[in-house]
């Protein structure tokens, strides 16, 4: 790794200062360039006029063409905002699991930060959600300037909370989102997997696309644990003893099958899956968002 | 409730806490991990970590068990009420199984007495019937069946064996043990009988009783009899008060071949000569007429093959000269006009040339110098020697002492330096023994051996001596080294410290010397004939002599409390079965445990 894209490694970032300067290192040097939405929107670039169609918005209609030509004509702006994402990221108290140098909820935040910036650059309005068993924090999405620092502020606050319930919020936020857009899910995943698919599932009904960016520790994948001990879950504090030596198998392989069951179903219901491991790079995570943007846009 | 003959190794059961205090004071804190994905890990975990502490405390358990079998085996524990049968009070019935029981009648007396004796043993007795000649066998153990011990009698024969009264009092005294009892000897009271050198008495408080079985009046034996050229020469000796006429007869296959009359004078002994044409191989038989006597000596068997001749090797300093082994070479080659040795002298580089097949070979070895032997020829002594081999060693003045060790293989301890005792002569420990045997007639006497110079043995561990100087030094000792037979002359033969090989006893010592070895057994046949002959002596002692002549044991109660308790743990040998279940439970803790991990 040399040059800026070492910034992409989650240790290294963790060790820079605020959030912000962690989300631009991040981004710095991978973007290639933007590209300009064929959406057209309300804005303040005038783009063209069009001929009234019924439906419009009155207040589109361009008063002075009419007294000229008698015609009903409407302005067109170019939207500066091209798209509109909603970040929603975990903060269960799963999320504070680390094995390594950082934690779940700091990779998360890190992802998060990164695309927020990512998408501050490319003019997207994006919002921010954390949730735990409920919502939160709710920033609402914007393209303001100081939005983005707003964002990463929060991010920078964020602290994990009490056990994972992702389809309360996911369905609350699908029933609040009004226009078509982007939905980021930045989560472990570790709730029953048919709530969070359904939920998920109700942001495709709508219109709105979804990736998701699955966060597990390595220490998930690989279970290396080796000599007996108590096993406490994070979020419910239920005991489990177990000798590693016996439960492994059995354990990587629910692990794999619940990792094969969201990448299933989630490609079935057109929504992008990336599972990243905390000790991975960050560009990994960029790229996937980018992929599905290309896709949105 | 058991007891235990070592109860102080009981204390070592205290090592059985280790382990449960390891268990109870260094359990390892059980690690709690917070882990989020918890929900993926199966339940049965749980089981298995109740599982496991059983498995534990399995363990703990079989390592407690492990030690304190090991502390009661050492404690050799046994039960004492499984002692009341065998603490009956218990008649031993000794039968006389040897030659001198051979005449006409004799064992129909014996068989009579028994079977009064057994008749006469109280109800409250167990009985138990010993046979004896040489050894001593238990026959019937203690037992109740009287009929038991009767028709065991009746299998009982006498045979060629001797007597040896020690070695059957030593044997009842086992049967007997801790408990009361009595001790019934059937026997003719030989006088031979208390010959042999063996040990054996009775405890105090075990009572005797004698049934004398009466001698023949008198009695004929061939006591020897070997083959000159074409005639047989035999010896007849007459052990009756009475003078004997009888024919001294050569059979060959049942066929009468030569015929002697002798007339033997009382308890004196005839040399026959019978001349015949005698076959060149296989065997004949000397034979007496003597119905009323011990019938098992009345014959002796010759060998009629001419004896091959055995292989001598004689190892000297230098073969050359008056100091190689001339002597001794010589004298041996007058035995059967040479043909009865082979002799092949080396000096000590050459005798390391011998070949190992070669050396198996020899049936005696002398050795008269060391000084020039290397470690091969050594090497070699020693390895026959230690597989069977017989050798003389001749202390003289060509022996390296600081080698000597390594040449016999054992510990040889001598003097710094020689003795100088001009004008010593030979004395024999046992004019009987084979060696010495020439020399029991009044020409043939050791007197005349002069020895000026010998060395003086510091240890006699282990050594018998058959000879000494007149000052009391061992001249000539015999030993046992491995499987093989060493005698050691602490002078030489070589005509340097003695004139020894100038005098006329020389050669017929040298020769009985390598005959001695070449017979190759540490219990020669002349001593077996001299047990015979002794046992073809019918004189007999009395009662009393025979009650006065045993010798009795201490027994006190602490004493036989201690014998009876070691004898009933030998019996139950309870402390093998602590071993093994020791054993057992190591194994099984040894599965266990590595089926934990």
């Amino acid at each position: 790794m040399a040059g800026a894209a070492r910034y992409l490694d989650p240790a290294i970032v963790a060790r820079l200062g605020t959030i912000d300067l962690k989300a631009r290192t991040i981004v710095e040097g991978f973007l290639t360039g933007l590209h300009r939405s064929p959406y057209k929107g309300f804005s303040v670039e005038f783009a063209e006029y069009r001929q009234y169609l019924p439906g419009d918005d009155l207040a589109t209609l361009d008063w002075k063409v009419f007294a000229r030509s008698d015609k009903h004509f409407v302005k067109k702006y170019e939207e500066d905002t091209n798209l509109t994402c909603h970040l929603l990221i975990d903060v269960s108290r799963s999320m504070g699991y680390a094995s390594g140098p950082i934690s779940k909820l700091q990779y998360a935040s890190f992802l998060t930060g990164a695309l927020a910036y990512l998408m501050h650059r490319q003019r997207d309005a994006f919002g921010l959600i954390a949730f735990d068993d409920g919502i939160s924090t709710m920033l609402p999405a914007s393209a303001r300037a100081g939005h983005l620092r707003t964002v990463l502020h929060a991010l920078e606050k964020l602290e994990t909370g009490a056990g994972t319930n992702v389809a309360k919020p996911l369905n609350d936020l699908a029933a609040a989102i009004r226009k078509r857009g982007m939905v980021v899910l930045v989560s472990d995943l570790l709730d029953d997997p048919a709530s969070v698919l359904d939920g998920l599932k109700h942001f495709r009904y709508r219109g709105t696309d979804v990736i998701v960016f699955h966060i597990v520790d390595p220490y998930e994948l690989k279970f290396p644990f080796e000599h007996a001990a108590r096993f406490r879950d994070m979020e419910t504090d239920e005991e489990v003893m177990a000798l590693p030596g016996a439960v492994r198998d059995d354990y990587l392989h629910a692990m794999q099958h619940r990792i094969e069951h969201y990448r299933r179903e989630l490609r079935l219901a057109g929504i992008d899956y990336c599972l990243l491991e905390t000790s991975q790079p960050l560009e990994l995570g960029l790229m996937s968002y980018l992929m599905t943007r290309r896709k949105v846009l | 409730m058991p007891s235990f003959l070592s109860p102080l190794f009981l204390v070592g059961a205290i090592a059985a806490a280790v382990p449960i205090l390891l268990h109870l004071f260094h359990r390892k804190t059980e690690v709690v991990i917070d882990f989020p994905a918890v929900s993926l890990l199966k339940r049965v975990p749980v089981q298995q970590h109740r599982r496991r502490q059983l498995r534990e405390l399995i363990l703990l358990a079989l390592r407690v068990v492990a030690l304190v079998l090991l502390a009661l085996s050492f404690a050799r524990p046994y039960f004492p009420g499984a002692a009341a049968p065998a603490s009956l009070p218990v008649t031993v019935i000794a039968v006389d199984t040897s030659l001198s029981l051979t005449a006409p009648g004799q064992f129909d007396r014996v068989r009579d007495a028994v079977a009064r004796a057994v008749s006469a043993v109280p109800a409250s007795h167990a009985i138990s019937l010993i046979s004896f000649s040489d050894a001593a066998t238990v026959v019937v153990a203690p037992t109740s069946d009287r009929a038991a011990v009767t028709s065991s009698v009746e299998a009982l024969a006498p045979g060629a064996g001797g007597t040896r009264f020690r070695t059957a009092l030593a044997r009842a005294s086992e049967v007997i043990g801790t408990r009361a009892g009595r001790v019934v000897i059937v026997t003719d009271l030989q006088q031979s009988g208390w010959d042999a050198n063996d040990d054996g008495g009775l405890p105090d408080g075990v009572d005797v009783e004698v049934l004398a079985i009466a001698p023949p009046a008198g009695n004929l034996a061939v006591t020897s009899a070997e083959r000159r050229d074409r005639r047989i020469a035999a010896s007849v000796q007459n052990y009756g008060t009475l003078e004997v006429k009888t024919p001294v007869r050569l059979l060959i296959a049942g066929q009468e071949l030569a015929r002697v009359d002798v007339t033997i004078a009382p308890l004196g002994a005839a040399d026959v000569e019978l001349a015949a044409p005698l076959p060149a191989s296989g065997t004949a038989e000397v034979r007496v007429d003597d119905p009323a006597g011990y019938q098992a000596d009345n014959g002796r068997a010759v060998a009629l093959d001419p004896a091959p001749s055995a292989r001598v090797g004689i190892v000297v300093t230098d073969p050359t000269g008056a100091i190689g082994g001339l002597y001794l070479e010589r004298a041996l080659a007058v035995a059967a006009s040479g043909r009865e040795f082979d002799i092949d002298v080396r000096d000590g580089r050459e005798a390391g040339n011998w070949t190992r097949a070669e050396v198996s070979q020899m049936a005696a070895m002398f050795v008269l110098g060391t000084r020039s032997l290397e470690r091969g020829g050594r090497d070699l002594i020693r390895t026959y020697l230690n597989e069977g081999g017989q050798v003389l060693l001749a202390a003289g003045p060509d022996v390296d002492m600081g080698t000597l060790g390594e040449v016999v293989g054992t510990r040889v301890a001598f003097d710094a330096d020689p003795v100088r005792m001009p004008g010593a002569t030979l004395i024999a420990s046992d004019a009987r023994h084979p060696i010495f045997r020439p020399f029991l007639s009044p020409s043939g006497a050791l007197g005349d051996v002069q020895v000026e110079q010998h060395r003086r043995l510091t240890d006699q561990d282990g050594r018998v001596v058959l000879a000494r100087f007149t000052g009391g030094d061992a001249a000539l000792t015999e030993q046992a080294v491995g499987k093989g037979r060493l005698l050691i002359f602490t002078s030489d033969l070589d005509n340097q410290w003695s004139r020894f090989p100038l005098s006329p006893s020389f050669v017929p010592f040298a020769v009985e010397t390598a005959r001695y070895l070449a017979s190759g057994s540490l219990d020669p046949g002349g001593a077996a004939d001299r047990t015979s002959a002794g046992e073809s002596n019918p004189a007999a002692t009395s009662v009393a002599e025979f009650t006065n002549a045993i010798e009795r044991t201490s027994r006190t109660a602490e004493q036989g409390h201690a014998i009876e308790a070691r004898e009933l743990e030998k019996q139950q040998n309870w402390w093998q079965v602590g071993v093994v279940m020791m054993l057992i439970a190591l194994a099984v803790e040894a599965l266990v445990g590595r089926r934990a991990t």
